[in-house]
């Protein structure tokens, strides 16, 4: 989950959150890099002395500050194809789980091994633990198992809303009479939270998400059938 | 952590530490040598401010490319790593497969 004031991405559960991270980095080495040359001469022009009210043209520089850009533009955009081609890629899923939104709480649905469905609403602040986290609880988590491929199916039975667990890598619009589908594979096994990020009313903001991830082996002895 | 310019994590960012360093090093080595030919402190500092940004530029492509290079052979030592673990023994074995067929 995120910390306080935290300003970048959380670490990688997934070998796409992976590669979103790199390009991530990527990127803003080259726009800190432009913005250190764009006030370099911005302060520049402010501090000269020099001016000249006589200038035509400049084909040299501006033939430079077009492609110079364009090259930059093509540096930056072969990576985030290939992160986008990457995350559209369906690898042969061992399981689906349907999760769909309404106002204000998520219902999973585990029907390839039975007819599991359960709704996951927020814990209110009165009904935590101590320890727990404010608005980022629910009363069901949804279970899945680390180190095999997951498809989720969304959607929505009312308005808008959007499935997402930053830590994943994942961001899906739950969209009312569509299905979007997403796959991840998790890496690592934990407690992983996020929260509806598609404006859905009054309560948008209190009707997270939270997946406990869990070794395949304990996830096949069924402790999520057992509710 | 310290973030340059405000937003960039040297600390924790893989080869931005070493870039940012190397340019570092590079704008002071092209702006001093210009000015210790050309005895013009402007251009002195343009060059500067030019080579910092080539020279930071070069070292992130060469550390991000090898550092990917490196991710993936780790995660190809990863995967079989577990295979050998998971197939040791049986038919399936790599190390079994391979010693067959040098034998051949």
């Amino acid at each position: 989950m995120a910390h306080p004031v935290q300003l970048g991405l959380q670490d990688a559960t997934s070998p796409i959150m992976e590669e979103l991270i790199a390009f991530h980095d990527h990127a803003l080495m080259i726009v800190c890099l432009i913005s250190f040359l764009v006030l370099y001469v911005l302060s520049s022009v402010l501090m000269t002395k020099l001016t000249n009210t006589n200038i035509t043209d400049a084909q040299e520089m501006e033939t430079i500050w077009t492609i110079l850009p364009a090259i930059i533009l093509i540096l930056i955009a072969l990576p985030s194809l290939r992160i986008l081609y990457l995350t559209d890629e369906i690898n042969n899923p061992s399981f689906t789980i349907k999760s769909i939104g309404h106002q204000w709480y998520w219902t999973y649905e585990y029907t390839d091994y039975g007819g599991l469905i359960f709704n996951s609403y927020m814990l209110p602040p009165l009904f935590l633990n101590p320890g727990d986290l404010r608005l980022l609880e629910v009363d069901n988590r949804v279970v899945l198992p680390i180190e095999a491929p997951v498809r989720m199916m969304i959607t929505s039975q009312d308005v808008l809303h959007s499935w997402t667990i930053p830590t994943l890598g994942l961001k899906t619009d739950a969209v009312p009479g569509r299905l979007n589908q997403t796959t991840f594979t998790a890496m690592r096994p934990g407690v992983y939270y996020g929260q509806c990020s598609e404006i859905c009313g009054a309560n948008h903001s209190f009707m997270p998400i939270v997946a406990e991830l869990i070794p395949l082996k304990i996830f096949e002895m069924g402790p999520v059938f057992t509710l | 952590a310290f973030k340059l310019l405000g937003f960039l994590d040297v600390e924790n960012t893989p080869c931005a530490r070493d870039s940012i360093l190397y340019g570092s090093l590079g704008s002071v080595v092209a702006g001093f040598g210009h000015f210790l030919f050309t005895s013009r402190i402007k251009r002195s500092c343009d060059v500067g401010v030019g080579g910092f940004i080539l020279v930071t530029l070069g070292c992130w492509f060469h550390c991000r490319y090898n550092y990917a290079k490196q991710r993936i052979r780790e995660r190809i030592a990863r995967e079989e790593i577990k295979k050998k673990i998971l197939y040791e023994g049986t038919h399936l074995d790599p190390e079994r497969k391979h010693n067959s067929n040098s034998s051949n």
